[in-house]
């Protein structure tokens, strides 16, 4: 009997711990003409088709509509244009360490989209392919990344690198962002939530989310310790203004992370919960007040609040804002140098960057795409317009400048003023809402920092913080707890030997008594 | 003889399935349990896990989420278990059927549920955490803790209450020294039921709001944080408890077991 029962929860622990982390393996081999990519994306990352009627993009370049998925259109597409079938395996990963694990594991995948500090490190562990020279041709008509991804986009992965190799030779940006606070508006003023500081704020205790995710945690925490620097003149002034945002933003230094863990406690006794994805939810049920977003998600609960009647506002602190990317990526070990594969990857990745795709993809996902259209029209700018811009009879109208993310002219060797063509005309309210989390302005991205990855020690140590900050400290329990601690452990294994000696007693003694 | 051959090869799925999914994942947690980031063995992670206040404190908050869980299980569930056992009444089978049904539906979807319910009776979930825990548990567990002791007091005979009282036995008497012994096994293999998930379920305490870590989440920090070393060797840790857990209620179990059968 102990044994069975031993046996069973054995089972259960260990098929658990394998069946988590297996979760994903499929080993494929299709027909042999016919070749099989896999693809690992996040959950609920592209379109998936199946479109309502009513849900037609009619911009005046043409209607857009998701008839199926995107992954599933790539594979004629490929056909019609390269003339070799090919199969999509698409699956999901939940968080960029679960993919990394899943990789550590020895899961094959040849594409995968992960977020641009886990691209950091593929890169400095030699695991992705780079793309072909072909992939940067921008005189083929079938290359839709590299002739439309947003001259923004394309700059900042020109010019950021780990260990002298820069990421545009091994990632293709899909979607972007920043971190900032949703917010209800009747409760909260906007110069409330745009500080970090809002996270201990004791007026709204219990009311406010934070991520449950160590790395957004910390660059809030960062923004708050560091936020008197960050908003004094010298600061703002500083030439080197950028480098210096950047490196206080990645300091790990042990002062930084105990001063850290001291801010992230009170934050655990002032927030609502550390949430994964219950936020968004919560926000539009009212149960909480603001929760700590990325800018996609803020767009999905904004909309998902107009449907319910209310308002939800995003806003971004003042100190710094993240600035985070997610990117498809080649890894050695499922390309394993098959220049056929790694065409149709590439392939995948230019298919998805067709304007009017990534247009599909920002209506259904709520991400900002990294394409800004340009040499295959300007489809993603229409869209943009078409969502957001003002009515014609509407009274309290701004203009909105979209140049940063849309105009070729302000990059580049021939830097220079910018056309004025990408400037919206939007209601007032869209400079705190959708439109704002979707692309927000210039001010915004300029006071935002790539958060790198941890490495070695540091990582060791912001972990070992964030184990400290979510654990319950035995040291808090006091001399009441400890007592009643101790008595329950006597109590229990008390009663359990009286119980057996008792048992041993009355059997030696009763047994020649009992009828048979 | 031929027989016999053949019904040992029914056994093969089994030994398999204990091979792949018991067997060798035991041996990769002991391994890496008892080796540190650069593959040198030792106990060192043990240590680690009980000089860190932290970790000990986890640990000790498990348990007491846990034991508090089992309290109010069993003190809902042996009342419940017991009037349904020794009642007549003709709607048992239905009664019995409501309080297994919740066990057919996934439980993240009941805690999805008990979470509005909750917000509805408490307001503000996140002030109270650790009731909230425990009242989640509770309505996670209730069912494992009900129906052994259910069926435990149903296999009771009942004229076994009758000669208590034909030999003087009052109501409280026959209770306390005849049926509640023999009731034992059941209480026991509830406890089991529902302690030793208690402490790892940690799911319910995310959805609930509650931000401290027990042992299931911790294991999980430490894997997202690819440190398997760590992970592994708190997961040997809540198995050595189990154990040992298990072989004190399994001796307990068993004695019942043997009694019950012996008088009957």
């Amino acid at each position: 009997m102990i044994r069975r029962l031993l046996i069973r929860i054995l089972a259960c622990l260990s098929s658990a711990l394998i069946l988590a982390s297996s979760i994903g393996v499929i080993p494929a081999r299709a027909a042999d003409d016919v070749l099989t990519i896999r693809v690992c994306n996040w959950e609920e990352y592209i379109d998936e088709g199946g479109w309502e009627e009513d849900e037609v993009i009619d911009l005046e370049s043409g209607d857009i509509f998701g008839e199926a998925a995107l992954y599933e259109e790539f594979e004629n597409w490929y056909y019609e244009n390269y003339g070799q079938r090919v199969r999509v395996e698409y699956s999901c990963f939940g968080t960029n360490e679960e993919l990394y694990n899943m990789l550590t594991l020895g899961d094959k995948f040849d594409l995968v989209c992960p977020s641009e500090y886990m691209i950091m490190k593929l890169m400095s562990e030699e695991r992705l392919v780079p793309y072909s020279d072909d992939f940067f041709d921008e005189d083929n008509e079938l290359n839709y990344y590299i002739r439309n991804v947003s001259p923004f986009i394309r700059d900042t992965f020109e010019s950021n690198e780990i260990n002298g190799e820069y990421w545009n030779k091994y990632g293709a940006c899909y979607m972007w962002g920043v971190l900032g606070f949703v917010y209800n508006p009747e409760v909260l003023s906007e110069e409330e939530v745009s500080t970090w500081n809002l996270l201990v704020n004791e007026d709204y205790v219990r009311q406010i989310t934070i991520k449950d995710n160590v790395r957004d945690a910390y660059f809030a925490t960062l923004g708050a310790i560091k936020g008197d620097l960050f908003l004094s003149d010298d600061f703002l002034n500083d030439p080197d203004y950028h480098e210096r945002l950047a490196a206080e933003m990645n300091d790990t230094s042990p002062e930084t992370i105990a001063e850290a863990l001291e801010y992230l406690q009170r934050v655990k006794d002032n927030v609502y919960s550390f949430e994964t994805d219950s936020g968004k939810a919560d926000m539009i049920t009212g149960k909480i007040f603001s929760n700590l977003q990325w800018s996609g998600d803020a767009v999905y609960a904004m909309d998902q609040a107009e449907e319910e009647d209310f308002e939800l506002d995003f806003a971004v602190p003042e100190e710094c804002t993240n600035l985070w990317f997610d990117g498809w990526v080649m890894l050695k070990d499922g390309i394993e140098g098959d220049a056929e594969r790694q065409r149709a990857c590439e392939a995948f990745v230019n298919f998805l960057s067709r304007p009017d795709n990534a247009v599909r993809n920002m209506y259904y996902i709520g991400y900002t795409s990294s394409i800004a259209g340009g040499t295959d029209g300007d489809q993603i700018f229409e869209y943009a317009d078409w969502c957001y811009s003002a009515d014609e009879d509407e009274e309290d109208i701004v203009e909105y400048d979209l140049g940063y993310f849309f105009d070729e002219n302000l990059y580049g060797e021939e830097q220079g003023e910018g056309s004025g063509e990408y400037v919206l005309t939007v209601p007032e309210e869209q400079t705190r809402r959708q439109l704002f989390a979707q692309y927000p302005p210039r001010e915004v991205t300029d006071r935002s920092a790539i958060m790198r990855y941890f490495d070695g020690d540091a990582n060791a140590r912001i972990n070992q913080m964030w184990i400290n900050v979510r654990c319950y400290n035995i040291e808090k329990i006091n001399a009441a707890g400890w007592a009643a601690l101790v008595a329950a452990v006597v109590l229990i294994l008390g009663s359990v030997i009286y119980n057996k000696t008792k048992k041993f007693r009355n059997r030696s003694i009763r047994r020649p008594l009992r009828p048979q | 003889m031929k027989g016999m051959f053949q019904r040992k090869y029914l056994g093969i799925p089994y030994a398999l399935y204990l091979l792949v999914f018991v067997v060798l994942p035991l041996v990769v947690i002991v391994t890496y349990a008892f080796t540190d980031a650069g593959g040198k063995p030792g106990v060192g992670n043990f240590l680690n896990f009980f000089t860190d206040p932290n970790t000990l404190g986890t640990l000790v908050y498990s348990l007491v989420i846990a034991s508090v869980t089992t309290i109010v299980c069993l003190a809902i569930a042996y009342p419940t278990a017991y009037f349904l056992a020794m009642s007549s009444i003709r709607s048992k089978g239905a009664i019995i059927m409501l309080m297994i049904m919740p066990m057919w539906i996934n439980f993240t979807l009941r805690i999805t549920a008990l979470k509005e319910l909750l917000t509805m009776i408490e307001g503000n979930l996140a002030l109270h955490p650790f009731m909230n825990s425990v009242i989640g548990m509770t309505y996670d567990f209730l069912p494992f803790m009900i129906l052994p002791i259910y069926n435990q007091i149903s296999r009771i005979d009942k004229s076994l209450l009758e000669a208590a009282s034909d030999l003087g036995a009052d109501r409280t008497q026959a209770f306390l020294r005849v049926l509640l012994p023999l009731s034992m096994p059941g209480v026991i293999s509830g406890i089991s039921m529902v302690f030793l998930p208690a402490m790892t379920n940690y799911v319910v305490l995310d959805m609930l709001y509650n931000s401290t870590y027990i042992m299931g989440s911790l294991i999980g920090s430490y894997f997202s944080a690819y440190d398997w070393h760590g992970g592994s060797t708190i997961s040997l840790i809540l198995l050595v408890i189990i154990c040992i857990f298990t072989l004190l209620a399994g001796g307990d179990e068993n004695e019942g077991t043997v009694r019950g059968g012996s008088i009957l």
